[in-house]
C-alpha cells in the first residue's frame, strides 16, 4: 500500500471529477440512503467474469478491485498491467487481499448463493428470449419458404434419414418446420391436446424437461407420445404455429418467457453446443438445451411451461414415425381470416394484426374439428388478455378455396385428407379460412 | 505501430505466438466463459447501444455476429458492416477474433477483413467485451491508422476524403451483400 501521505513531490493523477469534488459529509445520524441494486451490483462486480466479486484482490497502486482468481489469470496470461486502467502489476505482490470488502459483500448478501442462483435465473430467462426470437424469426422464415416452395402436399413421415425430427423428406424447410416447435408454441398444442383427451401432460412433464437438456433422451418420452390419432393431430398443428406467433412481438412474449425445471441439473449449463448431431431437427434442441440448462429452479406452478415442454417433446417425437398412427401423411396448410366475414375491421382482426395467417402443418387424420378447436386455442393464448371481451367464446366456421374467391363451408368431422382430395387438387399448401361466429 | 499491429502476429486464438497461445493459456471451464458471454449478451441487449449490436451466431454461444453502423460525420456515414467474433476458451483473457464479413475497405481491414487493432492484439485486456470491441472498430472506421496499412491503397487513398469516399460508396454498393 502506498502511503497515505502524499509526498510533496509526488503528482497524483486525479480526473477531473476527482481534482473537482467536494467531501462528503459524514451521516451522524439515522439518516438511510437508498441504492438501486444495479448501481450497488457495479460496485459489487468483478469486472473480468462479471460476477460478484469473490475473494476480493485490490491493486495496490491505482486501487482496482477483481477476484482473485480472475485477476491472477489475467495477469498470468496478459500483459502485467492493470486490466481496468493498464496501470502497471509487477506481479502478484502488486495486489492486497480485500477481506473487508468481502465482508461487505457478504453483509449485503448475506446469501451469495440465493443472489447468484437469481441471477442465473435472470439471465437464462433472457437469453431464452433473445435466442428464441432468434430461433423463431428464422424458422418463421423456413415455414413461409416452405409453404411458397413445397411443390408435394403429402409427406410420408419418416421417409427420409434425418434421425430426430422430421424425416428430412424436404429438407433444410421440413427441419425448420419440425423444429419450429420448441419456441412458443407448445403451451397451445398441450393444452389443445387437453382439450380433446386427456394426455399425460404432467407424467411426462419432469421426463420432458431433463430430455430438454439432453436431445437423445427423445426416445424416452415416445410413451408419454402415444396419443390417440387425434391428439396428434392437433400435437402437429400446433406444430407449424410458430410462424404465426412468430410475427408477434407480444404473443411471443407471453409464451415464450418459458419457466424452469427444477430437476435441471445446472452441471448441465457449460455445455453450448457439445451435441456433435447433424440432423437439422436436433438443431434447435441444442438451443434449448443451452438455454433450459441455464435456468436454475423455477416454479412449477406454472402450468402452462409444463404444458408446453410437453409441446416440445411432442414436436420432436412426432416425426419419428409413430406407428400407431394410421395414416402417417402430413398436410401443410395456410390458415387466414374468411376475406369477407372478418375483414379488417373485425375485433378479433384487429387484436391479432398480422397475425391472423397462420402457416400449420399437421397429419392429415386431423378432422377440421381439431383445427377450429387448435386455431382457438392459438388465438386464446396469443392474445391472452387483448382478446376482446364479445370474442371469449371462439367458435370457428373452417372454409376451403378450391377456387379463388369460391369459399366451401366444410363439415367438422372431415379429415383434412379428405378435403384435400375433394376439394383442393394444386400441389401446394391448402388454403384454407376461417370465420369468428358468436355462437 | 503505436496504435496497430500486424494480424499476422500471433493473434489471441490459436496463433503461434508465445503469451497469447492458447495451450499456454490459463483456460477457465467453459461454463465460466460461455457464463460471461452470457452476461455480456444480457448487458449488451440491456444498454440497447446505437450503432452497433452483437448476438450469437446460432445456438454456439462462442460465435458472434456484430454489426456496426459506420460513424456519422466520417465518410462511413450511413453504412452497415457485418463482424464475425470468434471467443476462444480463454476469453476473456484472450482476445476474440473478430473479421469483418462485409468486405471493408479501410487502412486497416485487408481484403479477408483481418482487422489490425491493438486492442485485439498485444492491448487487449480482460475488461474488454464485445460492446467495447465493436466501439472500437467503429471508432477505428473514422480514425484510421494510416502508419501500419493493411490496406495499402486505402492508406494512400485517405487524405483525399472526396476521392476516397466516390471510391468506398462503389466499394460498399459492389460489397455490401456478400
Amino acid at each position: 500500500m502506498t502511503s497515505l501521505d502524499p509526498a510533496p513531490n509526488k503528482t497524483w493523477e486525479l480526473s477531473l471529477y476527482e481534482l473537482q469534488r467536494k467531501p462528503q459529509e459524514v451521516i451522524t445520524d439515522s439518516t438511510e440512503i437508498a441504492v438501486s441494486p444495479r448501481s450497488l451490483h457495479s460496485e459489487l462486480m468483478c469486472p473480468i467474469c462479471l460476477d460478484m466479486l469473490k475473494k476480493t484482490m485490490t491493486t495496490k497502486e491505482c486501487l482496482h478491485r477483481f477476484c482473485s482468481d480472475c485477476i491472477v489469470t489475467a495477469l498470468r496470461s496478459g500483459n502485467k498491467e492493470c486490466p481496468t486502467c493498464r496501470k502497471k502489476l509487477v506481479s502478484k505482490r502488486s495486489l492486497r487481499a480485500d477481506p473487508n470488502f468481502d465482508l461487505l459483500i457478504s453483509k449485503i448478501y448475506p446469501s451469495r448463493e440465493e443472489y447468484e442462483a437469481i441471477q442465473e435465473k435472470v439471465m437464462a430467462k433472457f437469453n431464452q428470449t433473445q435466442s428464441q426470437q432468434a430461433l423463431v424469426n428464422s424458422i418463421n422464415e423456413g415455414i413461409k419458404l416452405q409453404s411458397q416452395n413445397r411443390p408435394q402436399r403429402f409427406r410420408t413421415k419418416g421417409g427420409g434419414g434425418g434421425g430426430g425430427g422430421g424425416g428430412g423428406g424436404g429438407g433444410n424447410g421440413n427441419g425448420a418446420a419440425n423444429v419450429a416447435a420448441p419456441p412458443a408454441p407448445g403451451a397451445p398444442t398441450a393444452v389443445g391436446r387437453n382439450a380433446s383427451n386427456q394426455l399425460h401432460v404432467h407424467d411426462t412433464a419432469s421426463n420432458d424437461s431433463n430430455s430438454n437438456t439432453n436431445s437423445i433422451d427423445r426416445e424416452n418420452r415416445d410413451p408419454g407420445h402415444s396419443g390417440t390419432s387425434a391428439a396428434s393431430a392437433i400435437t402437429s398443428a400446433s406444430n407449424a404455429a410458430p410462424s404465426s406467433s412468430a410475427n408477434s412481438g407480444a404473443s411471443t412474449s407471453a409464451t415464450r418467457m418459458q419457466v424452469d425445471d427444477a430437476s435441471n441439473p445446472p452441471s448441465m449449463r457449460s455445455t453450448p453446443s457439445p451435441v456433435p448431431s447433424n440432423s437439422s431437427s436436433s438443431k434447435p434442441k441444442r438451443a434449448m438445451s443451452v438455454l433450459t440448462s441455464e435456468r436454475s429452479e423455477e416454479s412449477e406452478s406454472d402450468s402452462q411451461m409444463d404444458c408446453r415442454t410437453e409441446g416440445d417433446s411432442n414436436i420432436d417425437t412426432e416425426g419419428e414415425g409413430n406407428g400407431e398412427l394410421g395414416v402417417n401423411d402430413e398436410i401443410e396448410l395456410v390458415f387466414k381470416p374468411h376475406p369477407t366475414e372478418m375483414s379488417a375491421d373485425n375485433q378479433l382482426i384487429r387484436a391479432l394484426k398480422e397475425n391472423c395467417v397462420r402457416y400449420i402443418k399437421t397429419t392429415a387424420n386431423a378432422t377440421v374439428d381439431h383445427l377450429s378447436k387448435y386455431l382457438a386455442m392459438r388465438l386464446t393464448l396469443d392474445l391472452g388478455a387483448d382478446l376482446p371481451e364479445a370474442c371469449r367464446v371462439l367458435n370457428f366456421c373452417i372454409y376451403v378455396a378450391p377456387q379463388p374467391q369460391q369459399l366451401v363451408i366444410l363439415n367438422g368431422n372431415q379429415t383434412l385428407h379428405q378435403v384435400n382430395d375433394k376439394f383442393w387438387k394444386v400441389n401446394k399448401p391448402m388454403e384454407m379460412y376461417y370465420s369468428w361466429k358468436k355462437t | 505501430m503505436a496504435q496497430n499491429i500486424s494480424p499476422e502476429q500471433s493473434g489471441g486464438a490459436g496463433g503461434g505466438g508465445t503469451k497469447h497461445s492458447d495451450d499456454s493459456m490459463p483456460v477457465k471451464d467453459n461454463h465460466a466463459v460461455s457464463k460471461r458471454l452470457h452476461k455480456e449478451l444480457m448487458n449488451l441487449m440491456m444498454a440497447n447501444e446505437k450503432g452497433i449490436s452483437a448476438f450469437p451466431d446460432g445456438e454456439n454461444i462462442f460465435k458472434w455476429v456484430g454489426t456496426i453502423a459506420g460513424p456519422r460525420n466520417t465518410v462511413y456515414s450511413g453504412q452497415t458492416y457485418r463482424l464475425s467474433l470468434d471467443f476462444p476458451n480463454s476469453y476473456p483473457y484472450a482476445a476474440p477474433v473478430v473479421k469483418f464479413l462485409t468486405s471493408c475497405f479501410h487502412p486497416n481491414v485487408d481484403l479477408q477483413g483481418a482487422i489490425c487493432l491493438d486492442i485485439l492484439k498485444d492491448k487487449w485486456s480482460a475488461l474488454y467485451d464485445v460492446r467495447t470491441i465493436l466501439l472500437s472498430i467503429q471508432s477505428l472506421l473514422g480514425e484510421p491508422n494510416n502508419e501500419s496499412p493493411l490496406n495499402a491503397q486505402a492508406a494512400m487513398m485517405w487524405n483525399d476524403q472526396k476521392e476516397y469516399k466516390k471510391y468506398l460508396d462503389a466499394f460498399y454498393e459492389k460489397h455490401k451483400d456478400t
